[in-house]
């Protein structure tokens, strides 16, 4: 398989704190990777310095075969990057413009059939489009975030924390919903969550602490670690 | 005379909703305030007075000229000052500093070039134009200009209404509005977006300027600040950073104005300032609008 995202010494922070160290990580064409990291290990600057909310200040960022390193986030996105943060969605407008909004590049008749698609599989939506996504509840508009990552028809889904203020209920939808994403569309996925949540669908894991990636491989082998184990699954 | 006072206040109230309108959508984009509003307006006023005494031009033939100029110029001003202003620290308070120095500038260059004078076009332009001098509504007879003004003003509000909710780029526009960061990475070219949405601002000031013989007299090198000030009051009203909220902030202040000057007139001149203390100080994000920013 091919790499898709391929980040290679990045370093970067906010000002003159700097957060990540030295982060390298491949990323294969198809794959579902998961990032762990407890708060203020680095995830949301990790995930931030790829789309280009925040400058590398040393590395590179590969993305199909691509240096995005200095591209502005729009151009990144527009290459076939979707990033869904914490927030994902825009509470002053509709439902049905914050789906368009997901394919602000993508040309009308793309975005209509996108939009269809989405509403299938999210028939609340569909009953609301013309409400304002700030109306709606945290489960519905977590929802309607993942609908936006989806609606450009990425090459990858980079999500920051998706299961962050969910009820077990909710978190155990949009899993479902990703996954069959994942299944049916091929899309790579990049997950950053600070519990093990997504790690069911997880096939490959990375473990941030400090800014540092301290942990790469699969989840058996995470489980097989007993410092990680203890860490993220409560057992010793 | 109270019913003189309503309607007139309405149709002062439209043109007033249109000289708030561009510092707020300015607001609601970028965060800052533009403290040379008041000086676009003046500098479309100039615009419209200059070609009519050199070529004639009805001011109905100056706002198509007046808006491309001041869309064009305010797209150019947003990419010279403000991504500067928005990598600095604490870029709300530099906007402060330099739109204050860009409206001492302008004032300085129109004094320099036109000296510092009272400028006119003739109050009976729209008369002439439509054969009619004055129209009369409800028992009261107002001038006719007035209603070219307020006519102009609802076909402002109405295209910057379809600009902002049937347009991808007004999507974009209100999508940067509630969150930039999220519409960078939502593919939105944020830079331009903003930069036509300041062109627009900017634009709508100048078209206010336009308007403004009609409906507040002479126009003169001083006066933007004057009118940055009302603007102000306008959008504290109505809603911080919700443009179509200035409409209604300008309907009031419109009327409230009116009914001074039927009733109290030697107060009028307070007013702006006594509207803005109290808004500010019982319902700071505005009589109409949620709050839009932590002050």
């Amino acid at each position: 398989m091919s790499v898709l995202l391929n980040v290679t010494d990045l370093e970067s922070g906010y000002g003159l704190v700097k957060v990540l160290v030295g982060v390298n990580l491949k990323i294969e064409s198809g794959k579902s990777v998961v990032l762990l990291g407890v708060n203020g290990a680095g995830k949301t600057t990790l995930l931030k310095t790829i789309v280009g909310l925040i400058k590398a200040t040393k590395g590179k960022i590969e993305f199909d075969s691509d240096d995005i390193t200095k591209l502005k986030p729009n151009k990144r996105i527009e290459k076939g990057i979707s990033y869904m943060s914490e927030l994902a969605i825009f509470p002053n407008l509709t439902i049905e413009e914050n789906l368009e909004l997901g394919g602000y590049f993508k040309d009308k008749g793309e975005n209509k059939k996108r939009m269809e698609l989405m509403f299938n599989y999210f028939p609340d939506l569909r009953k609301f489009k013309n409400k304002m996504a700030g109306s709606l509840s945290g489960g519905q508009r977590k929802m309607l975030g993942v609908a936006k990552a989806f609606m450009s028809n990425p090459k990858i889904v980079i999500m920051d924390e998706p299961s962050s203020g969910l009820s077990p209920k909710f978190v155990k939808k949009v899993i479902e919903v990703v996954k069959s994403f994942h299944d049916e569309y091929k899309t790579t996925m990049f997950i950053a969550e600070q519990n093990v949540s997504f790690l069911d669908i997880a096939e490959e894991v990375y473990v941030l602490d400090m800014g540092k990636i301290t942990f790469e491989g699969s989840v058996t082998d995470l489980k097989s670690n007993e410092r990680l184990r203890e860490a993220y699954f409560g057992v010793a | 005379m109270l019913s003189y006072a309503l309607i007139g206040g309405i149709m002062y109230g439209l043109y007033f909703g249109l000289v708030g309108m561009g510092l707020n959508l300015i607001f609601g984009v970028m965060r800052m305030i533009n403290l040379a509003h008041g000086d676009f307006i003046m500098l479309g006023a100039f615009l419209t007075y200059w070609l009519y005494y050199l070529f004639g031009f009805n001011p109905l033939i100056v706002i198509p000229i007046s808006i491309v100029v001041f869309l064009v110029f305010g797209f150019l001003m947003y990419y010279v000052f403000v991504p500067k202003l928005l990598h600095s620290k604490d870029p709300e308070m530099l906007s402060f500093i330099l739109f204050f120095g860009v409206s001492q500038v302008i004032e300085a260059i129109i004094i320099l070039f036109f000296g510092n004078n009272q400028i006119s076009v003739p109050s009976t332009i729209f008369a002439k134009l439509f054969n009619v001098s004055t129209f009369t509504l409800f028992g009261n007879t107002f001038p006719i200009s007035w209603l070219v003004v307020s006519v102009a003003c609802i076909v402002a509000f109405v295209l910057i209404y379809v600009y902002f909710f049937y347009t991808k780029l007004g999507y974009a526009t209100r999508a940067i509005m509630a969150n930039r960061h999220e519409a960078l990475v939502s593919g939105i070219d944020v830079n331009k977006v903003s930069a036509i949405a300041f062109g627009v601002g900017i634009a709508a000031a100048s078209l206010a300027g336009v308007m403004g013989f009609f409906m507040i007299g002479a126009a003169f090198p001083s006066m933007g600040t004057d009118l940055t000030t009302i603007s102000f009051t306008i959008i504290v009203l109505g809603a911080l950073g919700n443009p179509l909220g200035t409409v209604i902030g300008g309907l009031i202040y419109g009327v409230a104005i009116m009914l001074m000057q039927t009733y109290f007139s030697s107060w009028t001149n307070v007013l702006p300032y006594l509207l803005l203390i109290f808004v500010i100080l019982i319902k700071p994000e505005g009589l109409l609008g949620k709050a839009v920013r932590n002050v």
